[in-house]
């Protein structure tokens, strides 16, 4: 699979390859084609961010499958359903995927947000709480009592991705004493390990995707570095598209040479809009946005396969991402915040 | 001894044969992505069907151009079959290739465009016909003028025993 060897930057022009058609996945990609036409419609959700108050933008979910309860404003109900949402949309990932290994891949996700709460806690000597997710493939109860033991290296038993995330995460830490390094680090380990597992799998897509996760990665942190005037050049993620040293020149330049510096990659807009909304509002909101606008537009090019699993992994992905936007408007509708603002995020 | 019935059994055994492969393979890609889109909307069953059904045709056309060898051959007639030549049952295994492998692949990949059309039906209703129709039809054509080929050579390139 020549597709799947390291790729040149300009072999693409905004997206990487997809991957071909599995027709094993016909019944499947056509199951979730049909979900999709049941997912929030871009309208909709400026239409919520655009409401009043919490209660008018909780109303226009009445009709699809956030509803509330009749009567109910709790936002304490609204996260119960998204939660609900998200565990049947992660529980039909898993009926809909023929290839094990990709759902346990994407399981690792949990395992390593998990990890993050365990080792900030147990570093920062706070307590471990009981706040895990279950949808690892590590129970949450053996990360509680495997940390509050504080027995994670005398005998392994996580797997070898956890014990290796654990290892990198404290050691990392112990090096500055600085807690953010714990964060870098699992992300590092989870960004290597996501792409062994896709070339392990031989996939085409998830390689491109997870690539595409580690240059936007790197795009936020070499803003957030650069906001916060800290000089850290070894963050940076490795096994993106774009290679390292041009993030490290991004950090020395000013925000308005940056759109120059990243004209040649696919996401010059994306830094450039970011940058340049950083630069005038002191905010990382456009960024983010355009960040996650670059994913969907990736997860959407999957409209060409008509049998794979690339659009069932997409549609999961999808999904999340609808299930966080409707969780962020209600939010900040809640708190009260300015729909510019809101709008700035989403739209 | 002459392998001319022997030959001639066999094209119409194929032509029969890898049609009839072609078109359940097509079917079943056609009817898994229904099955997938009727799981969550049985309302779009109409529009489904005809997708589904459309590469069964080539089928049927293997199923005719050996039914024509089998009536050429005097299969249902008192009298039985004719003695053939060699050469004669190659020609007749040959006139039945055409439509023997224009089935099958043509089926196969229309089956697929069926699949396409389905997927697209089920955002786009409206387009069912416009699109997923026409587009699988177009691959149909082939397998026509592979049928047409077979029996134009069977009817007129063939000097049957009387």
């Amino acid at each position: 699979m020549p597709e799947l060897a390291e790729q040149a930057i300009l072999d693409f022009y905004t997206y990487p390859p997809i991957g071909g058609d599995d027709w094993r996945y016909t019944f499947q990609t056509a199951q979730v084609r049909t979900l999709e036409i049941q997912m929030l419609s871009r309208a909709a959700l400026l239409d919520m961010a655009n409401a009043e108050n919490f209660e008018q933008a909780a109303d226009l979910l009445s009709g699809s499958e956030y509803a509330l309860p009749r009567g109910g404003k709790d936002f304490a109900e609204v996260e119960e359903i998204l939660q609900q949402r998200r565990a049947a949309v992660r529980e039909l990932f898993s009926d809909l995927m023929l290839d094990e290994p990709t759902v346990e891949l994407f399981r690792t996700r949990d395992d390593f947000a998990n990890l993050r709460l365990a080792v900030r806690r147990t570093m920062t000597e706070k307590p471990l709480g009981t706040d895990y997710s279950s949808g690892g493939n590590v129970p949450p109860e053996l990360i509680e009592q495997i940390f509050s033991e504080e027995d994670v290296f005398s005998k392994p038993v996580f797997p070898d991705y956890v014990q290796e995330a654990v290892e990198q995460a404290v050691l990392a830490y112990y090096q500055q004493k600085d807690i953010r390094r714990i964060d870098y680090a699992i992300d590092s380990v989870q960004a290597q390990y996501n792409l062994r597992q896709a070339r392990r799998l031989r996939s085409v897509f998830l390689l491109g995707f997870f690539r595409i996760q580690i240059d936007l990665t790197n795009i936020r942190t070499m803003l957030r570095l650069k906001f916060t005037e800290s000089e850290q050049p070894n963050v940076f993620l490795e096994g993106g598209f774009i290679e390292l040293e041009r993030f490290r020149h991004g950090l020395e330049l000013g925000y308005e040479a940056l759109g120059p510096l990243f004209f040649v990659t696919p996401y010059h807009r994306i830094v450039d809009t970011g940058a340049n909304y950083l630069a005038s509002n002191k905010s990382f909101l456009r960024v983010e946005q355009q960040c996650d606008e670059h994913l969907t537009g990736f997860l959407k090019s999957t409209v060409l396969i008509t049998a794979g699993p690339q659009p069932i992994i997409a549609f999961l992905l999808m999904k999340e991402n609808e299930i966080r936007t409707v969780r962020l408007i209600l939010t900040a509708k809640k708190n009260h915040l300015d729909t510019k603002l809101i709008l700035d995020r989403i739209s | 001894m002459d392998y001319g019935l022997t030959l001639a059994l066999i094209g119409a055994g194929l032509a029969a044969l890898l049609a009839g492969i072609g078109s359940a393979i097509g079917i079943s890609t056609a009817g898994k992505s229904a099955t997938g889109v009727l799981s969550e909307k049985p309302e779009r069953y109409g529009q489904m069907f005809i997708m589904v059904v459309l590469p069964g045709t080539q089928g049927f056309y293997g199923f005719l151009a050996a039914f024509l060898v089998m009536l050429n051959l005097n299969f249902f007639a008192e009298e039985g079959v004719p003695e053939l030549s060699t050469t004669l049952g190659l020609q007749v295994l040959i006139a039945c290739l055409p439509i023997a492998f224009a089935g099958l692949v043509s089926a196969i990949f229309q089956g697929r465009v069926c699949s396409g059309g389905i997927l697209m039906a089920a955002k786009r209703p409206e387009m069912a016909f416009k699109a997923g129709v026409v587009y699988a039809v177009m691959v149909e054509v082939y397998a026509v003028l592979g049928l047409l080929v077979t029996m134009f050579m069977l009817m007129f390139g063939i000097d049957w025993p009387t």
